[in-house]
């Protein structure tokens, strides 16, 4: 579930330039974004993501790229990620705009 | 989350694809013995350069970074896959050698000590790493069974090079060396191929598609198989009950086929990459050694062992699918190790390359058409007995290691770039 505050919904913009090396889709389409909150009073954005599969070799890497450009968008937050496998990835958690993209 | 160091595994994978390199070097200069018997120093030199040099060498370096994967965990012990490569590598170099100049003294045993000892340390890593893990997987049982099938075979291999002085088994070691070779090709390279695979396939064509039962009954028909093969093999029973482990083997085979057919089936991205192609068409030339094993059978029940059906044997297997499945999946993998190691601290602040475009696309293209062609021009010519179709075979397929090693130096030596 990602809830949807006015900067939540600009952070999910800056993430769809952060992509999946393999599919090369981006995080949100492929479903890797779980929760996003964003608390202006505190300055603090907590991202709740998975990924594809457990210890993937590329993981912690796109972790930091999604980590990497929230602090880039809004330098003056504290962003903080937390990796889930619960519930596990699924390929029908990716957005169907994603899978159009796969499909052609 | 849990990832091994690339320090622990590229130079398994430098070491195979040089070892590819040989191998093929050595198929075009000694294409000409591939008309005589198949126990000869330059071909078991051939052989072993490839089952050892190449495809256990990139097993070995693919299963330390993917032992995390499966076992959703970390992998016991970095140092000892350090010590499993410095021991498998100066082993295998010596074994290689000692085959070429047929010395079963010294070098061979030494090598053989050597292999055994990276084997055992490569065994407990994987042992270790699943007992401590808190998750199961089929994935993971497939791997270790595959490595206690590799420490057999090794061990059986070392037995095998002392019995040549020492005279340790009843019959002399060419009476053992399909034995020796069998629970190599069965229980080491096609269980681990088929149950990594069972992981890999599904996951790069982006398919939700699990089958744990069909992969439980394929891990019983190539464990059973191999267990009555052998047994039938040492208590040399009547020959005929070797259809019992064939069929089993075949079966295993078929049913991983439909496994892929399926996933293939419910894939999500219908655009497959080359890489995946070749992977894929790894798992149909599958088939080709089983219809080469069958006519052997046919040709030895009415006459006598087909010198050549051996051959085209052990090359279907060897510089088939075998080397199909790593042609493909070394591009999978290796670019995304290469990747995390250069563009890690960058990563999320754009402006870096794709894994795909750390290496080249078009001479990975070529490689696989020289590989497709000089295959099939090299198992032809064996079956023909025309040295012209296996010398020009040997030359795509060396064609085929000198590009796969263009593309995995194009990797090694990439340098940061910003787009």
């Amino acid at each position: 579930m990602i809830v949807l505050t006015e900067i939540a919904v600009e952070a999910l913009a800056a993430l769809r330039w952060v992509f999946d090396p393999e599919t090369g889709l981006n995080v949100v389409d492929m479903g890797l974004i779980y929760e996003l909150c964003a608390d202006e009073a505190t300055k603090k954005m907590d991202v709740l993501m998975t990924l594809s599969t457990p210890h993937c070799p590329m993981g912690q890497s796109i972790v930091d790229s999604v980590k990497g450009r929230l602090a880039m968008s809004y330098p003056d937050y504290e962003i903080v990620i937390k990796v889930t496998f619960e519930p596990a990835w699924s390929v029908e958690m990716i957005s169907a705009a994603g899978q159009e993209i796969l499909k052609r | 989350m849990y990832t091994t160091t690339h320090r622990a595994v590229v130079p398994f994978y430098v070491y195979a694809g040089l070892a590819f390199l040989v191998a093929t070097v050595l198929l075009f200069s000694g294409a000409g013995e591939f008309s005589g018997h198949y126990f000869q120093p330059h071909i078991l030199a051939i052989t072993h350069t490839m089952a050892l040099g190449w495809g256990t060498m990139i097993i070995l370096g693919a299963g330390h970074q993917l032992i995390p994967v499966l076992i959703e965990g970390e992998l016991y012990s970095i140092k000892l896959a350090y010590i499993s490569y410095l021991f498998t590598a100066v082993g295998i170099a010596l074994l290689v050698w000692a085959f070429y100049i047929f010395d079963m003294g010294w070098p061979a045993i030494y090598a053989a000590l050597l292999i055994n000892a990276g084997v055992i340390v490569f065994f407990v890593n994987v042992l270790m790493s699943i007992v401590k893990s808190k998750r199961e997987n089929i994935q993971a049982v497939f791997m270790l069974t595959a490595a206690g099938w590799l420490l057999f075979t090794t061990i059986a291999g070392g037995l095998l090079i002392c019995n040549f002085t020492e005279n340790l088994l009843p019959e002399g070691s060419l009476h053992y060396l399909s034995l020796h070779a069998h629970i190599g090709i069965v229980g080491w390279f096609l269980l681990l191929v088929i149950g990594v695979g069972s992981r890999l396939i599904p996951m790069f064509l982006i398919a939700k598609y699990e089958h744990p039962g069909l992969l439980w009954s394929i891990y019983g028909l190539i464990n059973g198989g191999l267990i009555v093969f052998i047994f039938i093999f040492l208590n040399t029973v009547w020959p005929v009950l070797y259809g019992i482990p064939l069929i089993c083997i075949a079966s295993a085979i078929v049913l991983f086929g439909i496994y892929c057919r399926q996933a293939y089936r419910v894939r999500i991205r219908r655009q497959l990459d080359d890489e995946m192609k070749l992977s894929l068409l790894a798992v149909v030339m599958m088939v080709l050694p089983l219809l080469f094993l069958i006519g052997l059978i046919i040709t030895l029940l009415s006459l006598s062992a087909d010198v050549k059906m051996v051959l085209a044997y052990g090359f279907t297997i060897f510089f088939g699918w075998l080397t199909a499945i790593i042609l493909g999946m070394t591009f999978k993998t290796l670019p995304f190790i290469i990747w995390n190691k250069v563009y890690h601290a960058r990563a999320g602040t754009g402006g870096t390359p794709s894994p795909k475009e750390l290496f080249s696309g078009k001479v990975f293209h070529f490689m696989a058409i020289c590989f497709i062609i000089g295959f099939i021009g090299f198992a032809g010519g064996i079956v023909a007995t025309n040295g012209m179709a296996t010398r020009i075979g040997a030359l795509l397929l060396l064609g085929c290691a000198v590009l796969y090693n263009v593309n995995v130096f194009k990797l090694l030596l990439h340098k940061d770039v910003m787009l």
